[in-house]
């Protein structure tokens, strides 16, 4: 019983430490605290937007045409006269749920499958580690346009493409990370007392796992919002009813080459921010968190 | 020690990045001195070839479009490739330069042509002294074979544009009645028939390049990769393609062109070059990479470039037009009012000044304005008419309580040009009504396309380029079975056949006014605008021409 | 299990992989909406066209047929030596061209692009990991963290529009897009690659106007790659700068040059190798964004233009031709892998 909670508490110390404790660990500390400020504030804006957004983000002519910033549009409006700033403020919230969800997808279905896969190992682990293989090769670009000519535009069928590209990656670094541990001796020996494998797999090899499916994560989420605006530039976006940052970038490339800077650079920057800030937290854990670089 | 060579490392790797294009800059120069010292013959040809290129003898023009299939007028059926083709062969007649309707027929290789009164049999007299390829002189037997051929191969070309134009529906069959005179037989009265030879699937073949089987593109070989003969101001000297997309297209003077006294063509070379959409293209006639840009300059880009010393900005008429279908068969399209008064809350203006900067004009017939028979049938029913709107709809039980919902469907793959754009301006106009209340929803042409067969989509956009200039190509849009509006009317489809057996142009002029009318009280399809071409060019090239056939004709540009 | 049997395992383990994609992506085209034949007939199209259309394209053919004829197609090595491509059927939108010819010309270009690409983002990210991990926590390692961590978040078309506005529109140094100046004569084409095949033809004018071409997107897409390098390289190196041969080389007196590159670099270069290999077999299914950004002619436009013409046999040609390039590049990386670290055994 004591063993159990003792185990608990070694993860809950390792991923969740104190905001004080962080930044005792050094520049890695910073950056995880740098990281995860950008990301919340990102969120709080896009969830304050309805209260605090001078306009509405998708009224067409409500400032003169492609102007740029001034005082009365801090940042300029769209070739269709819409308010930039306020586009701003909304147009996170695609990015942020399609992440959100891809990783969740992910995660559900990727590390059961990499964990169970790797401890029976044998054939169902060939089987699988060939299928993976296979979801691997093919081209990502052809699924995501796939599912988006079979199942319509939308967050939940873009985070799906996303998802489809990226599960492969948690399979086979949480499968190499498992292998790995499953020789080693202390695992032999709790097989060796009768424990059964669910606890033996959750106790033992999972917290193992972890700092590695965190790392993985954070890049899942910055590469899913990349991805999502390089989905949107080739046409498979959300509805044009609904403001996006990545529905932006990909317009304000037309007006970018006429000398119009400002309806393609501040999505762009916010969309660096948002996958900047989902790095940081990644670089940062991952040093934190790995031990062969502990001094 | 160590540490200074970390650092100076970083240095040097960070002042490369920026450095280095200024160094291929300076060294391209440098070397090509070196080249030419050490006498290496090719890279000095190479060099001038260039540099002769940027005088007034050759015209690069800069395009998104792509030759789809083939350059044989058996099977071609898209714009590029038909402007290829208009470029290197030659019908029997074809539309003045500058028309304003798309009816003003000019000879070409028919110096003279008559119909019988019952507009069956079309009788042409032919030029002589035109060869083609071999010093084989162009004849009557030459224009029964190409139609011969044409029609032959529809069954193993269902998808080309003789079968599209409906060339063995309407041809019965070609005579020929001595060398220089020749006889279509037609199998009913068709006042547009000029039209139908003005198009390209009309030009003539070179028998020796042209067999009974379609000709394909030969990569070694820009002669054997087309059927034309070429008796047109160019030749085809060079086609390059990647991947099912052009990369290079040359098109050289041609020495045997039958009315090279005139002058024509002006410019001896033209290179075509590809690129990959509008934004690429209109950084490249920026950058002055290419003398002319057609195709597709964006609304945007036109404005901007219009300040710009550099460039010049060409505008002319258009023939593309977009309209709104409605779904009749079900709720709450299958009233007529309902339609009507969607309808009349459309806003156009609004969306051909914020969405295509005037580069557009809004639309109140299906008939573009210009052609014969183009009335403003639809302004009747206002624009942002909101009072007859709530009017109308509160008779059938719509109010603000009791919005009248439906989805609205638009196209997201860039088939239609800004059709995200429109669909939002569409949306908001009728939502300011306040009794109407729009879901806008999307899918990639596909599946648009399979949604519109399968009927699924309450309301949608539409878009339609002409086959050939006359009002018979447009008016039948209306009640047009494969648009799956569902919407069928006989009144108008006798006026319509009535409209193309005549040629007395105020009696078909008249006969389009009262199709434009119903269709104006039904609604079941409704006009919204036509768009204007658009070219960029570089300030010394002159000889533009953008009228109604939005046809490029290259041999009348100089630099 | 020795490194032969191990080879000869993947490389016959390859074969059910390339089955499962050819059957997966069969599948996934007639599963999707939207039908190639209707996308031929823009305007009025009776039923009977499009049935002949149809039987044409050998869509007519119940679906198991279809299926036995396209594998039959492929596995045809009469077909691939005659014409130098697998049969992978006909494109079903330009229906006069093969979809393997289609393909290998495609390929070249998105090769060469590919190629620079990787050498540019390796150089780059390889020197300045290095540097930063031998100055740990220092602030070049920091700057030089934060460029790694910055230049992959940047969308690859945003920095690339604004390098063809620097380069191309203001400064007039470099075209803005294709391959090659639009008035300078392709070099004859033997390996496909511009650079390449100028070379071989001795034209050094050539040469220069490929490379200025090329400049751009490869620039492009190799600093937002080299982020990727520089971290890997950097968290590589401070493991290894930390093991003990590293101090035992430091002790025998040796420069420190060749402790960091001959003996640490080494070491750390393997998990770079693989990284090299897997964006390298990435990058060959084309750089979509990159492509479209600078018109160059790849197989990134020709996947995104094909699927929207529901071009089933241009799609699954793409599919299989892909999925061949990235398990061949996988295979090759482990065995490098394998055969360099004699600890990996499977």
């Amino acid at each position: 019983m004591k063993e159990e909670n003792e185990t608990r508490q070694s993860i809950l110390a390792r991923l969740i430490p104190g905001f004080v404790s962080l930044t005792k660990h050094g520049p890695s500390g910073w950056m995880v605290i740098i990281g995860l400020a950008i990301v919340v504030v990102i969120v709080v804006m896009t969830a304050i937007a309805p209260w605090v957004a001078p306009h509405d983000p998708i009224k067409s002519n409500v400032g003169p045409l492609a102007s740029p910033p001034s005082w009365q549009f801090p940042m300029g409006t769209t070739a269709l006269g819409q308010d930039m700033l306020s586009r701003i403020l909304f147009g996170g919230s695609t990015m942020l749920q399609v992440s959100a969800i891809s990783v969740l997808i992910c995660f559900v279905i990727g590390v059961p499958l990499g964990l169970f896969s790797a401890y029976v190992g044998g054939n169902l682990d060939k089987t699988f580690s060939l299928i993976i293989d296979a979801v691997y090769a093919f081209p990502g670009l052809v699924i995501a346009i796939a599912i988006a000519a079979v199942l319509g535009p939308g967050v939940v069928n873009m985070a799906l493409s996303i998802a489809v590209v990226y599960i492969p990656s948690y399979f086979r670094i949480i499968r190499s990370q498992v292998l790995s541990i499953k020789e080693l001796t202390y695992v032999e020996a709790a097989k060796s007392i009768g424990a059964k494998w669910h606890s033996i797999l959750f106790k033992y090899i999972f917290p193992n796992v972890v700092p590695s499916i965190v790392t993985v994560a954070t890049v899942n989420f910055a590469d899913a919002v990349l991805t999502a605006a390089g989905l949107t530039f080739i046409g498979l976006g959300v509805s044009v009813s609904i403001p996006d940052w990545g529905y932006d970038l990909t317009k304000g490339r037309e007006l970018l080459s006429n000398g119009g800077w400002w309806v393609i650079t501040f999505p762009g920057v916010m969309i660096i921010l948002l996958a900047l800030g989902f790095t940081f937290i990644g670089e940062g854990l991952s040093e934190l968190l790995n031990p062969k670089l502990q001094r | 020690m160590a540490n200074r060579m970390e650092t100076i490392i970083i240095v040097l790797v960070l002042i490369s990045i920026v450095v280095s294009a200024a160094t291929v800059y300076y060294s391209t120069n440098m070397l090509a001195n070196i080249t030419a010292l050490s006498d290496q013959v090719t890279s000095l040809q190479d060099a001038l070839e260039a540099k002769l290129a940027s005088l007034e003898t050759t015209l690069v023009v800069g395009t998104t479009d792509s030759v789809e299939l083939t350059l044989d007028p058996a099977q071609a059926y898209d714009y590029f490739g038909w402007n290829i083709m208009q470029q290197i062969g030659d019908t029997l007649v074809s539309v003045s330069p500058g028309s304003a309707t798309g009816t003003d027929f000019v000879a070409d290789l028919a110096t003279a042509w008559n119909a019988s009164s019952d507009l069956k049999t079309w009788d042409f007299e032919l030029r002589s002294g035109v060869y083609l390829s071999d010093n084989v002189e162009f004849n009557a037997s030459h224009v029964k074979y190409s139609f011969d051929r044409a029609i032959a191969l529809i069954p193993s070309i269902p998808e080309g544009a003789p079968a599209g134009l409906g060339y063995d529906l309407i041809i019965n069959h070609t005579e020929v009645l001595s060398t220089y005179k020749v006889r279509f037989v037609l199998n009913f009265p068709f006042a547009p028939f000029l039209g139908i030879l003005a198009t390209r699937s009309s030009a003539i073949v070179d028998p020796k390049y042209a067999p009974q089987a379609q000709v394909n593109y030969t990569a070694s070989s820009a002669r054997n990769s087309t059927p034309l003969a070429f008796v047109g101001p160019y030749v085809l000297s060079e086609w390059n393609r990647v991947a099912g997309r052009d990369l290079e297209i040359k098109l050289d003077a041609n020495p045997n062109y039958w009315n090279i006294a005139s002058g024509y063509p002006k410019i001896k070379h033209i290179i075509f070059k590809f690129y990959s959409d509008s934004s690429t293209l209109r950084l490249a006639i920026g950058a002055g990479d290419v003398d002319m840009a057609y195709r597709q300059i964006a609304a945007l880009d036109a404005q901007d470039l219009e300040t710009n010393p550099n460039v010049k900005v060409w505008h002319g008429k258009g023939t593309f037009i977009q309209y709104f279908c409605f779904q009749t068969k079900r709720a709450p399209f299958n009233e007529t009012k309902v339609r009507v008064a969607v309808a009349a809350a459309l806003n156009r203006s609004t969306v051909t000044e914020t969405v295509f900067l005037g580069t557009a004009s809004p639309a109140y017939s299906i008939i573009p304005p210009g052609m014969l028979g183009s009335t403003e049938a639809f302004s009747i029913l206002g624009d942002a008419n909101y009072t007859y709107t709530k009017s109308l709809l509160a008779e059938l039980g719509y109010d603000e309580t009791n919005k009248l919902t439906f989805d609205l469907w638009y196209e997201s793959s860039g088939h239609y040009p800004q059709s995200d754009a429109q669909a939002l301006l569409y949306k908001e106009a009728l939502e300011a009504s306040g009794v109407i209340s729009v879901t806008l929803k999307n899918a990639d042409w596909a599946s648009y396309k399979l949604n519109r067969d399968q009927e699924i989509m309450d309301a949608y956009v539409y878009g339609w380029y002409p086959d050939y200039l006359d009002p018979d190509d447009y008016a039948f849009l209306y009640w047009a079975s494969w648009l799956h509006t569902n919407y069928a009317n006989s009144t108008q489809v006798s006026l319509y056949d009535q409209a193309r057996a005549t040629t007395n142009t105020t009696l078909r002029t008249q006969l389009y006014a009262q199709i434009d009318d119903m269709a104006a009280e039904q609604c079941s399809v409704v006009p919204l605008f036509v768009s204007t071409t658009l070219a960029v060019t570089k300030p010394n090239v002159y000889g533009v021409y953008l009228d109604i056939t939005m046809d490029m004709r290259y041999w009348l540009i100089s630099k | 299990m020795g490194l032969r049997t191990y080879i000869i395992t993947r490389i016959i383990l390859t074969i059910p992989t390339l089955l499962l994609l050819l059957t997966a992506v069969f599948l996934i085209m007639r599963v999707l909406p939207g039908d190639p034949v209707a996308l031929h007939f823009e305007k009025k199209a009776t039923p009977e066209t499009m049935e002949a259309l149809r039987h044409i394209l050998g869509l007519d053919k119940p679906l198991w047929q279809q299926y036995l004829d396209y594998v039959w197609g492929v596995i045809d090595i009469g077909y691939l030596i005659q014409h130098g491509y697998p049969n992978l059927g006909k494109s079903m939108q330009v229906t006069t061209e093969d979809v393997g010819g289609q393909i290998f010309s495609a390929f070249p270009a998105t090769l060469e692009l590919a190629i620079y690409a990787i050498i540019i983002a390796v150089v780059i990210g390889v020197l300045l990991g290095v540097a930063s991990s031998k100055k740990y926590n220092s602030v070049p390692d920091h700057i030089i963290r934060e460029f790694g961590i910055i230049t992959y978040a940047v969308p690859i078309f945003f920095l690339g529009i604004i390098l063809q506005l620097i380069f191309g529109v203001y400064l007039r140094w470099l075209p803005t897009g294709l391959r090659i100046a639009p008035t300078v004569e392709p070099p004859v084409s033997i390996t496909g690659l511009y650079t390449i095949d100028s070379l071989i033809e001795g034209n050094l004018y050539k040469f220069i106007e490929s490379v200025k071409a090329l400049l751009l997107p490869s620039f492009t897409l190799g600093i937002i790659l080299s982020g990727v390098f520089v971290r890997l390289t950097r968290t590589n190196m401070l493991e290894t700068l930390r093991l003990e041969f590293v101090t035992a080389a430091r002790a025998r007196g040796l420069k420190e040059s060749t402790v960091t590159y001959r003996y640490a670099l080494r070491n750390a270069f393997l998990p770079v190798l693989t990284m090299m290999g897997l964006q390298f077999a990435l990058l060959l299914g084309g750089a979509v964004l990159t492509e479209t950004t600078f018109s160059w002619p790849g197989l990134g436009r020709y996947i995104v233009t094909r699927i929207n013409f529901r071009d089933y046999t241009a799609i699954q040609g793409a599919v299989v031709m892909f999925g061949l390039f990235v398990t061949l590049v996988s295979l090759v990386v482990d065995i490098l892998y394998a055969y360099l670290d004699p600890r990996i055994r499977l």
